[in-house]
């Protein structure tokens, strides 16, 4: 071993996760080397200096920030709870219109070719699907409702496993 | 992590959840201070780095309801204050870094040492020298670019382990390592052309 490799296990060295035989191999070389000595001792003194001196090094969060930032995040959490049910409200609205629009584009014979072989894998499984879309009015009659929550959840399933940005209808 | 630890975290998030005021009181004193020390080694800049913090904050609130617990929640929001301040210095013209290159020691062909070797070691032992030398080492390390910089303040500075860092940045823990290590090296070498310099004047 020279004195360039040791520097670069030097690491390994001092955090106590090297083979003990490697150990030994640098224990010796630095018993005879005096620049390696040196270069370890300071090495060593960096790593346990900033360890000691952490609060200098730290940037202190000023008073004038601090108090700032409380009345911010407190004032903004406190209209969480009414954002998160808009929120939720919101997605759940998004998610029944795209069940609904895959649905229709089934009857309408227009779901990509990726979705369509989706949704035929499933209903091969899943006997409730199977009846659903096996009972889908053909194209052109009254579409139907919303379908009911186990086909739903079903349904927003396997558009959770299309590929991100595929769309599920032909365009 | 330890069990406590996680059960502490999920109180504190359900806490949070359920929007409860004094949750967030509780999540302004535990994580004030550090996010805003990783915000402001990361943006250099005081009110760039209060905007970053209020945005990590809000986030956490947003997300506490998704906020898995297979991390702790402190290394979590380090990953969320990690990716905002680098998504504010997207476009931004980079503060000015030393090359690291410069300050690695340097080696004969033979692999030895090419440049005579300083023991600084005992003289920085002195108690006196301890504020000063404290800032040294903000400012050397404030010149490094954010790939090693980030690594050295989780890691040496916040004594995150390796793998925790690791997971924070997404890095892989070999990665952590060199980097740090060659984080470390820099700052040898800053330190000791400082020391030498102090003791020439």
């Amino acid at each position: 071993m020279n004195c360039k490799e040791l520097a670069y296990m030097l690491a390994d060295y001092f955090d106590g996760s090297m083979d003990p035989r490697l150990r030994e191999e640098l224990d010796s070389h630095i018993a005879l080397c005096e620049p390696c000595m040196r270069f370890a001792k300071t090495y060593r003194t960096t790593c346990d200096k900033t360890r000691e001196l952490r609060m200098d090094i730290e940037y202190q969060i000023p008073q004038d920030v601090r108090s700032r930032l409380e009345n911010f995040v407190r004032s903004a959490a406190l209209k969480y709870p009414e954002m998160v049910k808009e929120y939720r409200d919101q997605a759940e609205r998004e998610q029944r219109e795209k069940v609904e629009g895959l649905i229709l584009a089934a009857i309408a014979g227009k779901l990509s070719s990726i979705t369509a072989l989706l949704v035929e894998t499933h209903c091969a499984i899943c006997p409730v699907c199977k009846v659903y879309f096996d009972g889908l009015p053909r194209a052109g009659s009254p579409a139907p409702g919303a379908p009911p929550t186990v086909i739903h959840s079903h349904v927003t399933r396997l558009m959770e496993s299309l590929p991100p940005g595929e769309e599920f209808f032909l365009a | 992590m330890s069990a406590e630890r996680w059960k502490e975290d999920e109180v504190l998030l359900e806490r949070l959840r359920k929007g409860a005021p004094e949750a967030v009181t509780e999540l302004l004193r535990l994580f004030q201070g550090k996010i805003f020390n990783l915000a402001m080694s990361i943006l250099k800049n005081e009110s760039d780095a209060e905007e970053a913090t209020q945005d990590v904050f809000m986030t956490v609130i947003r997300k506490a309801d998704t906020f898995k617990g297979n991390s702790a929640l402190y290394s979590w929001m380090y990953r969320i204050c990690v990716n905002t301040c680098l998504m504010r210095l997207r476009g931004k013209r980079r503060n000015d870094t030393v090359s690291i290159e410069e300050f690695m020691p340097v080696f004969t062909e033979e692999g030895m040492h090419a440049s005579p070797m300083d023991d600084w070691s005992k003289e920085v032992e002195r108690k006196a020298l301890n504020e000063e030398l404290g800032q040294m080492i903000r400012k050397f390390t404030d010149q490094l670019s954010e790939k090693y910089k980030v690594v050295f303040v989780l890691s040496d500075v916040e004594g995150l382990s390796n793998e925790e860092t690791a997971q924070i940045l997404g890095l892989t823990v070999p990665a952590v390592k060199s980097r740090l290590h060659r984080a470390r090296l820099y700052l040898r070498e800053q330190l000791s052309r400082y020391l030498l310099e102090g003791k020439a004047g």
